[in-house]
């Protein structure tokens, strides 16, 4: 009897749990206000605010975002891409925007404020120098948005298929509209 | 009187041997000195010199001719800058076709198509480059000069060991002296790429510029090619030209200028004067590092053996098309970004629009060749 209420509970607790994330890695629907920030400082958060406002969604573009910004906030957008141009507008280093990335991903995760990551820069947002802020926002991202150029060698694809996460992969930047309108009905 | 001696005859050889190849060098060397031939359209209103805006210029070689079309129609003026660095063929060609096409229905536009004169006399050390080439067109070959990334030395002679920028006090490498692109906002009486610089930004306030580009190109492996730089202030007007751009079917990056690099026509303009400045960057591979032979082919159709062997193994972490970077693309991309920069402009400033007529489309550009858009070359007088 005690096997059979331990396995029931073990049921029980494993569905609550599947519950639980479900919405947060599946079909999660996003909220306004949002807060759109850079990793890596390219100025593709200029044109994500841009698609936001062209969608009549709220969203505040705020490139240097930190922890103390996520107030009253519902959805986190990070655009990854980096820049040497932007880090040098900002005055910032790699190692600085890469710090300051983690602990923003890290304060979200703590107030619980869903994450997605737009990647609309193709290739040159891509390689070495940014792959760094893609790996680490594509990972945090509750789904991921991309346009295709810069998911031509998988690199998006595959983290969300290994962590199981929704992905909208579009031709152009302007094709991101769609999916980014779709997810805040 | 000692007769002549066979050594004497061998000498004198090699002397008049010198001697000629010399004569053949300085006729090359003195034809980089011949202006290159710009035939403006019908719509042009006033031609003249930039040092009308700054008259230490006048009788250097830095004093740069202006193209200005005036609708006479009240509307927002703008400055197109070619040659700013005379190795980047694409933004003065770009710039050649504005002249011989453009008509202006609002507004006004001025048109620098060489903006560093100097350095249209000189080529690249070590580099190889030709000294020039030549464009088809329907009834003859059109000529233009290849040049140097900064002013001839022989106009800022010598180059200091560190380039002291004014009135930042940042320091670069002593060769960017001679960098027009490195010398805004300038000084009337500084070097002549500083006395340039200081003409431009005359003309930019005398004539109250909206709206200011600067056409460049980079090598394919830069990380700033098909690309928009924008001073903070233009953000969003770059950002909606990027859109714009690509709904026909063209890719660019924006970025913004840096506040703490100096010098640049998109950061100093934008600072010094109520401009909108626009930098775009075309990939051009005769700049490249990777290239293989230098010759005006690879300026004309931009196909590179060593870039296409790079593609083919995958070692490629850039952009390059395998069908080559043409000069018609290349001109093409640069008329396409600044008529969508124009159409975002007339969308956040509808009642003054800027509006011009004449300018090839990208794709009349790539079916055409640039050659289609430029006015034949006068007949030789017998």
């Amino acid at each position: 009897m005690n096997i059979i209420i331990q396995r029931a509970a073990i049921v029980l607790l494993a569905l609550v749990i599947i519950a639980g994330i479900a919405p947060a890695q599946g079909g999660k629907k996003f909220e306004t206000p949002v807060l759109v920030t850079s990793a890596g400082q390219s100025a593709d958060v200029t044109l994500v605010s841009m698609l936001f406002k062209r969608a009549n969604l709220a969203a505040k573009p705020a490139p240097q975002a930190k922890a103390g910004d996520l107030d009253n906030v519902k959805t986190l957008v990070v655009v990854p891409g980096f820049s040497s141009k932007g880090l040098g507008a900002a005055g910032i280093s790699r190692e600085d925007e890469l710090k300051r990335i983690k602990q923003l991903l890290e304060a979200a995760a703590a107030k619980k404020i869903p994450v997605l990551m737009m990647h609309i820069g193709g290739k040159p947002r891509r390689g070495q120098q940014s792959d760094d802020f893609c790996k680490m926002a594509a990972e945090a991202a509750n789904h991921l948005i991309v346009v295709k150029q810069g998911d031509e060698d998988g690199f998006f694809s595959t983290i969300a298929k290994d962590a199981k996460k929704p992905i909208d992969v579009v031709d152009k930047i302007a094709d991101a509209a769609k999916p980014l309108a779709a997810l805040f009905q | 009187m000692k007769t002549m001696q066979r050594h004497h005859w061998t000498a004198i050889g090699f002397l008049f041997g010198a001697l000629i190849l010399a004569g053949i060098a300085a006729r090359d060397f003195l034809r980089m000195r011949t202006p290159d031939l710009i035939i403006p359209s019908d719509g042009l209103s006033r031609t003249g010199l930039l040092s009308e805006y700054a008259p230490d210029l006048a009788g250097t070689n830095g004093d740069t001719p202006y193209y200005l079309y005036d609708s006479r129609n009240p509307g927002p003026t703008m400055l197109v800058l070619g040659g700013t660095h005379p190795n980047e063929p694409a933004g003065f060609i770009a710039t050649v076709v504005m002249v011989e096409n453009l008509r202006v229905a609002q507004g006004r536009v001025f048109v620098i198509p060489q903006a560093c004169l100097s350095g249209f006399s000189a080529t690249e050390p070590l580099e190889g480059y030709p000294e020039r080439f030549s464009v088809p067109t329907s009834s003859g070959e059109r000529i233009f000069r290849f040049g140097s990334r900064g002013a001839n030395p022989l106009d800022h002679w010598p180059d200091p060991l560190v380039y002291l920028h004014r009135p930042s006090g940042q320091q670069l490498s002593g060769n960017e002296t001679r960098n027009l692109n490195r010398s805004y906002p300038g000084r009337s009486d500084g070097s002549i790429m500083e006395r340039v610089a200081n003409g431009i930004m005359r003309l930019l306030e005398t004539e109250r510029v909206t709206l200011a580009f600067d056409l460049h190109e980079a090598a394919p492996e830069i990380p700033i090619i098909n690309a928009i730089v924008v001073h903070e202030k233009a953000r969003d007007l770059g950002g909606m030209a990027v859109l714009n751009l690509e709904f026909e079917g063209l890719q660019y990056a924006l970025e913004i200028s840096p506040q703490n690099f100096r010098g640049l026509s998109h950061r100093e303009w934008g600072d010094g004067h109520a401009v909108l400045p626009i930098l775009m960057e075309t990939s051009n591979p005769i700049q490249g590092r990777l290239r293989g032979p230098t010759d005006v082919d690879l300026i004309l159709r931009g196909v590179d053996i060593r870039y296409q062997t790079a593609l083919e193994v995958g070692r490629m972490r850039i952009s390059y098309d395998a069908e080559g970077e043409s000069l018609a693309k290349r001109v093409g991309r640069h008329l396409a970004g600044i008529s969508a920069v124009v159409s975002a402009y007339n969308e956040m400033y509808p009642d003054s629009p800027l509006m011009l007529e004449g300018l090839p489309a990208y794709t009349e550009l790539l079916s055409q060749g640039v050659g289609a858009f430029l006015k034949p070359p006068p007949p030789v007088q017998p």
